[in-house]
């Protein structure tokens, strides 16, 4: 039995000796021009984007075209729509080193180090050697940076967050759209009093929430405060810190959200706007097919309107900056990286902003302009230009910011302080010390 | 007693599933042991930790401890409905004439139903806006002040996922129980009652002791089974709100796959595979020493 057990030791060791060493080829992330011939192949990206969503229509369609030239060559995508069940996945392959040419990130600490460790393709280079650098929005490549501005993914999408909101329901509670974010827990006990849910909110997903935790400190301090935070330079504790802690409990104790709202997903959140049950609903331009065209129901269709994110007495950040983001981005493989990869991308990313603009989406490029569908509100126009008019900060998602282990924590917790089942300096104490203990292994 | 050869041949054919057990079950398990020692985010260097992951687990974790409590008390929500609604039930099949194989049918279907399907399902019926089965019942009968979001309230979360996985698999080990009590002799039954036995000395002196070894059986099984419990809490809750319905399960999955904290949860998978062992040993312990008694 001893003998057993110790063979069984040996093996793992050896087998997880093999694993660390195994795939470790040499790779150059800033070569972004490789020689040699182009041999078509079968090339894969690993993505989390809706499978039948129009990234993933284009993407297929260059990727025929392109391969009408280049007999043998194939482009798999392999989709994980869901965000959570996608980064493990991609976690997973990453530690196997079994990444494939393509593949979805976040600019999230652990991307960093994919980065650091040449794993990944310098984005900014690619783009100024294909020559489509200059043609994309700086704030969507911003949104793809990392702390250091260092540029390593690639955007496919440009969206604006906004709250929309249902101006019949705030009219029968007798409140107008908020003009600050202080305005809003007040506007939610008037919602209440008259028997309207005041914001809509998917709590499944937790992202949702987080965003409201970002809000006052971007109007705050702008994006200092996140960046300081996430490495354990800031605290809640602090005054930027403390003001979004007892904003978010007001929001929790004003009843600003649906009743059991941790365990609704996103249809049912949607759900809730559009059926004209919640006054107020925080989502982004891709739902502006369903939220600006006649696929909305017809009774809230003519009463729908946005607003961005709502400013503050002495904010950092102006109106025109909020959140903007440029959606997951795309990164190249260094490993797998050679002229196919190369010449591929050179085609798909010179074709690929008018087609993405045709469908009715706001392209990260300026060269291009979005289709209003026929079928669109005028809504769907105003949104659209606000893209034209945006200010040099954005407001950072803070999933994308934190650590893994703390971004988790702030999650679970934040739930509990709108719930008002811990107080602000529970909160508070529990989050700094979740930041001191894991800040520091990913942020060295 | 076998004869040599037959010995020999049945140890031929043990031999490939012991190595796929090996490979499969006893492997990953030293592997994991062996990771337990190092802190690893599975793109950086190993880094040797020696014992600091236990130290880390046992003194500094909270959401350890909590998950810890909450696992029992969802192993304990579980074993009441599934061993106890197995033999409620099992125990009334026996005494029924007609439709047994409908109820049967009926009991077992939940085990066949697949585990997204059951928790979507549970997220509907606990919901309050728009208002689920149970709330829409309590409304009805009167007591619509106990309406609530079962998911959302952190007193209640916990008893809300366990049930599903109860309620899940009743149909299963009532099935087991079922066949073991039909097993029961008549003759020692009738003479029992012949001799004026109640029906509950009936159960207790005769039908128990003789279905003891299946009892066992489907306590280790639904012990084990419900310590390791893992797919109906992550889905219908992730594990929230904040830790309530965490379970060590789904905390050592999220320390894995979203933290990268390999050698952290390594730590935790072994706790729980102890756990396990030395539950199924308290549970042999102490029925033997009840049945010796």
């Amino acid at each position: 039995m001893k003998k057993l057990f110790r063979t069984a030791a040996v093996a793992a060791v050896t087998a997880l000796a093999l694993a660390g060493c195994g795939g470790g080829g040499a790779s150059n992330s800033s070569n972004v021009t490789p020689t040699g011939e182009i041999k078509p192949r079968e090339i894969s990206w690993l993505l989390s984007r809706p499978a039948d969503g129009a990234v993933i229509n284009i993407m297929k369609k260059l990727a025929d075209d392109y391969a009408k030239n280049h007999p043998g060559f194939s482009l798999n995508l392999i989709t994980t729509p869901d965000r959570p069940s996608y980064i493990q996945k991609l976690e997973t392959l990453a530690a196997a080193n079994k990444l494939p040419e393509l593949f979805d990130t976040d600019a999230t600490p652990f991307a960093q180090q994919l980065a650091k460790q040449g794993k990944m393709v310098d984005a900014e280079k690619l783009l100024k050697t294909l020559n489509v650098y200059d043609d994309y929005r700086p704030a969507a490549l911003d949104y793809q940076r990392f702390d250091d501005r260092s540029l390593y993914m690639i955007p496919f999408q440009f969206e604006l967050e906004f709250i929309w909101y249902n101006k019949s329901l705030l009219q029968k509670a007798g409140v107008s759209a908020p003009k600050s974010l202080d305005d809003i827990p007040a506007l939610c006990t008037s919602l209440r009093k008259a028997g309207i849910t005041p914001i809509a909110i998917d709590g499944q997903d937790q992202w949702p929430l987080e965003r409201y935790a970002a809000y006052q400190p971007f109007r705050e301090t702008g994006p200092d405060f996140i960046q300081k935070l996430k490495k354990g330079e800031a605290k809640f504790s602090d005054p930027a810190g403390q003001k979004t802690v007892e904003w978010l409990a007001a929001l929790g104790k004003a009843k600003c959200f649906q009743d059991g709202f941790s365990s609704q997903g996103y249809s049912d959140a949607q759900n809730q706007f559009t059926s004209g049950k919640a006054a107020m609903y925080n989502i982004g331009t891709w739902e502006l097919p369903s939220l600006a065209t006649d696929k909305l129901n017809p009774a809230v269709r003519g009463d729908i309107d946005f607003i961005t994110l709502p400013t503050t007495e002495g904010t950092a950040t102006a109106a025109n900056e909020f959140v903007s983001p440029s959606g997951i981005g795309m990164a190249v493989n260094s490993k797998t990286y050679d002229p196919l990869v190369s010449d591929f991308l050179k085609f798909a990313l010179e074709k690929y902003p008018s087609e993405y603009a045709a469908t009715g989406a706001l392209s990260p490029t300026t060269n291009v302009k979005t289709a209003i569908p026929a079928n669109a509100t005028p809504l769907y126009k105003k949104a659209v230009e606000k893209a034209n008019d945006l200010g040099d900060e954005q407001a950072m998602p803070w999933d994308t910011q934190l650590d893994p282990t703390t971004n988790g924590r702030l999650q679970q917790e934040l739930v509990l302080l709108v719930q008002g089942d811990i107080t602000p300096e529970q909160f508070t104490s529990t989050m700094d010390s979740a930041v001191a203990q894991n800040a520091p292994k990913f942020f060295k | 007693m076998l004869p040599n050869r037959s010995r020999l041949s049945v140890l031929v054919f043990l031999l490939p599933p012991l190595l796929l057990y090996g490979a499969a079950v006893l492997f990953p398990i030293l592997q994991s042991l062996f990771l337990s020692f190092f802190s690893w985010n599975g793109i950086s260097d190993m880094e040797f930790v020696g014992l600091a992951n236990y130290v880390r687990m046992f003194t500094a974790d909270d959401v350890f401890w909590r998950s810890f409590f909450n696992a029992l008390g969802y192993l304990a929500i579980c074993l009441v409905l599934q061993l106890g609604g197995a033999l409620l039930v099992a125990s009334l099949l026996t005494s029924l004439r007609r439709g047994r194989e409908l109820i049967k049918t009926l009991y077992l279907l939940p085990a066949v139903i697949s585990t997204v399907a059951i928790a979507f399902l549970f997220v509907r019926i606990y919901s309050i806006d728009p208002v689920g089965l149970l709330n829409q019942l309590l409304d009805w009968m009167g007591l619509g002040s106990l309406e609530r979001a079962w998911l959302s309230d952190v007193n209640t979360v916990l008893a809300a996922v366990s049930a599903p996985e109860g309620w899940r698999f009743t149909g299963l080990y009532m099935l087991i129980i079922y066949a073991a009590l039909i097993s029961v002799p008549k003759e020692l039954e009738e003479a029992a009652v012949l001799d004026g036995a109640s029906r509950w000395t009936l159960f207790t002196k005769i039908r128990f002791p003789h279905i003891r070894p299946v009892w066992i059986t489907t306590t280790i099984m639904a012990t084990t089974y419900g310590l390791r419990g893992f797919d109906i809490p992550y889905l219908m809750t992730n594990g929230g709100p904040g830790q309530s319905s965490e379970l060590l399960t789904t905390y050592m999955y999220k320390t894995a796959f979203t933290s990268t904290d390999f050698g952290y949860a390594s730590t935790i998978s072994v706790f729980i595979v102890i756990e396990c062992l030395v539950a199924v040993g308290l549970i042999l312990f102490m029925l033997k020493r009840k049945a010796e008694s």
